[in-house]
């Protein structure tokens, strides 16, 4: 080594150019709120009731229209469940909107995130479509945009207007519980789950009634009154994803 | 008759040169019609969203390990002999860092948001830790083989204050062996801990992928590193090794491998007590399944067992043929568990439906742009080690530290006269 103390200098220099570059990296990224389970404010939660639905799939052309979804892409499938004596069973499988998501811990940039009111978001614009998320979610909730979505939608007008910007090529995308609606209502005065203009499409336009939408920190909303009513359960409620969608089960008496 | 004299005159440097060519050149084009027509060419699909572009990832970055562990051999555990050995994996890290840049620059949808995870930070996500480190891994990589570059005739003959200024930097040698190996010991766990944190895959949700990925990188990443070299020496007299050196680091590979198998044999025969839903299918997969010739073959018989026997064993060990037998075996065990690691626990999709999770097979065979695209980058790596032999002389054991002084003092002579 031919001048050893300049070296050393030189690299604590080297060093800390690169440490101030990483500072400076940390701040100017967005800071949001991004907690799981808030405790105060709006809980928004989802419940199918699987003795009323009888799988007519009106709920999956409505998200299609109001989202503005790719007929390549479900955000809302409904599933067979099973049999309960001659009738079958439905399972609507939106997004969980989890309080402890998977998809949120694993996103590298921060492009999954909580809002306050329990949705969890994806910032498209954020997204670098890496799938992490979708190799995550327990529940296949989370497609991924393989191609543009350029043609017209098929479920537009029928089905309804589109409400939100059609996600580009590249990028993951799910459900939000139609947050659109649910932030506009509000503006407006109204409540989600009892204004329709204020509530998830699929609930609006499900023909037997069988969704309800409301916050279970109001304990008058009507999806807190059903829960107190009737036992509930919740997708893999064993992995500990703490799911915001619950089902009443089809039983012998009810179904 | 015209021809007949030009094509005798095809070395077989130039043919290889140009059969890499073609394939870069095909690499190239099927990798620009994913950028313009995007993913959905690809035989991937939500079930299945990483396939055989992610395997050229993990396995590039694993078999360039023998950076950062010859690195910390020569620097930090004071093992200056194997200095020359440990400039040809710094080399060949360098190259497999980029193939998988390059490689991840076609997987991720938005290619023009790359650079995202550097600004974006989720601290919570094994992919953001992993994408820093690599990214940070890199600089120390470019920096590591600055000494090399500064080789080059051309550049000493044009620029030489330059050249000798790249050369200094190899008395930062020992801080960048320090930084590399911190970094290193983080990523290539953690890309295994990408796969192990994930509850909702139970075939891969235990801790010890990520062991498994760290200890089976450094003896593919040595591996590599030895391979290249010996078969280096074997084409061209612009490489020359000593191979007492690469007999001993072989040596160290034998026992790795033996490391390696212990933790291999325990991660499975612990998964196959107790019926799990999922796990055990995963485990199926492997040992009896559509996987299995992979895994018994691939991974366990030629990937470890074999090159153990052979590595560990002296006669075969000084064989020039078997020992390079027993690194290329290495080498394609290591990949072929990557890509075992990966689709294996992507192939078990676990209902979510109410009662006992039941589980469904997905299936995947790449597409061929995405076959075409991967031995593009592939090829680009051949080449780049290629030059470096030729021009560089990334394999050349009778070069020394010493040595690099005394060039430094002859470039520095005319300058006062």
């Amino acid at each position: 080594m031919s001048n050893p103390k300049v070296d050393r200098r030189d690299f604590l220099k080297i060093t800390a150019i690169g440490v101030t570059a990483l500072a400076g990296a940390q701040v100017i990224r967005r800071a949001e709120a991004s907690e799981p389970t808030p405790s105060g404010g709006r809980q928004w939660a989802m419940v199918v009731d699987q003795s009323l639905c009888n799988g007519c799939g009106y709920c999956v052309m409505a998200c299609r229209a109001h989202n503005d979804v790719s007929p390549e892409i479900t955000w809302n499938p409904v599933l067979e469940a099973g049999q309960v004596g001659d009738k079958k069973i439905y399972l609507p499988r939106p997004c969980m909107q989890c309080s402890q998501a998977p998809c949120v811990d694993v996103c590298p940039v921060k492009a999954s995130y909580y809002r306050p009111d329990g949705i969890v978001m994806i910032d498209y614009d954020r997204c670098i479509g890496c799938r992490y998320c979708e190799v995550a979610c327990p529940y296949g909730a989370r497609a991924f945009n393989w191609k543009a979505f350029t043609e017209q939608n098929p479920a537009v007008p029928e089905w309804g207007q589109p409400e939100v910007a059609r996600r580009p090529r590249g990028v993951v995308e799910k459900c939000a519980f139609c947050y659109q609606r649910i932030d506009r209502g509000l503006a407006l005065g109204m409540t989600p789950g009892v204004d329709p203009d204020a509530t998830p499409a699929c609930v609006v336009v499900c023909p037997v009634g069988a969704r309800f939408f409301g916050d279970l920190n109001d304990p008058g909303s009507n999806v807190s009154k059903l829960l107190k009513a009737r036992t509930s359960y919740r997708l893999r409620a064993d992995m500990g994803t703490g799911p915001r969608v619950y089902y009443l089960s089809a039983t012998e008496e009810n179904a | 008759m015209k021809i007949r004299p030009k094509l005798s005159k095809l070395s077989p440097w130039l043919a290889w040169l140009i059969g890499l060519g073609v394939v870069i050149a095909a690499g190239v084009g099927a990798g620009l019609i994913v950028f313009w027509k995007g993913l959905w060419i690809t035989h991937l699909t939500d079930l299945i969203p990483w396939g055989l572009w992610i395997t050229i990832d993990l396995s590039s970055i694993a078999v360039s390990a023998g950076a950062f562990s010859l690195c910390a051999a020569v620097y930090l555990l004071g093992l200056k002999r194997f200095q020359p050995v440990a400039r040809t994996a710094t080399f060949i890290g360098l190259i497999g860092y980029s193939m998988a840049l390059l490689t991840l620059l076609m997987d991720i949808g938005r290619p023009d948001r790359f650079w995202y995870a550097v600004v974006y930070w989720n601290k919570h996500s094994l992919l953001w830790e992993v994408t820093m480190c690599v990214t940070l891994y890199l600089t120390v990589l470019v920096l590591e083989s600055l000494p090399i570059f500064a080789q080059f005739e051309w550049l000493k003959m044009r620029w030489p204050k330059l050249a000798e200024k790249m050369s200094h930097v190899h008395h930062y040698a020992p801080y960048l062996a320090v930084i590399g190996l911190g970094l290193s010991m983080l990523h290539q766990s953690s890309l295994g801990a990408v796969y192990g944190v994930l509850k909702a895959r139970p075939f891969w949700y235990r801790p010890d992928i990520s062991v498994l990925f760290i200890i089976s990188a450094v003896a593919g990443g040595m591996a590599l590193t030895v391979f290249a070299s010996m078969l280096s020496a074997r084409l061209t007299r612009r490489a020359s090794v000593d191979d007492n050196l690469l007999d001993r680091v072989a040596y160290f590979i034998g026992w790795t491998l033996v490391l390696y198998l212990y933790f291999r044999f325990w991660d499975a025969l612990s998964m196959t007590y107790t019926y799990q839903p999922g796990r055990t299918e995963g485990l199926q997969l492997l040992t009896q399944g559509p996987l299995s010739f992979n895994f018994w073959v691939g991974e366990i018989l030629l990937g470890i067992v074999t090159p153990m026997i052979l590595l560990l064993y002296r006669p075969t060990r000084t064989s020039q043929l078997w020992r390079m037998v027993a690194l290329a075996l290495v080498v394609g065990g290591v990949v072929a568990y990557r890509w075992d690691t990966n689709i294996s626990g992507l192939m078990i999709v676990l209902s979510y439906l109410p009662g006992e999770p039941t589980v469904e097979y997905a299936h995947y065979v790449p597409s061929l742009i995405e076959i075409l695209s991967g031995a593009g980058v592939v090829a680009f790596g051949l080449l780049a080690f290629s030059l470096g032999v030729r021009y560089l002389k990334v394999v050349n054991h009778s070069l020394t530290v010493e040595e690099h002084e005394n060039r430094k003092v002859e470039a520095k002579k005319p300058a006062p006269a």
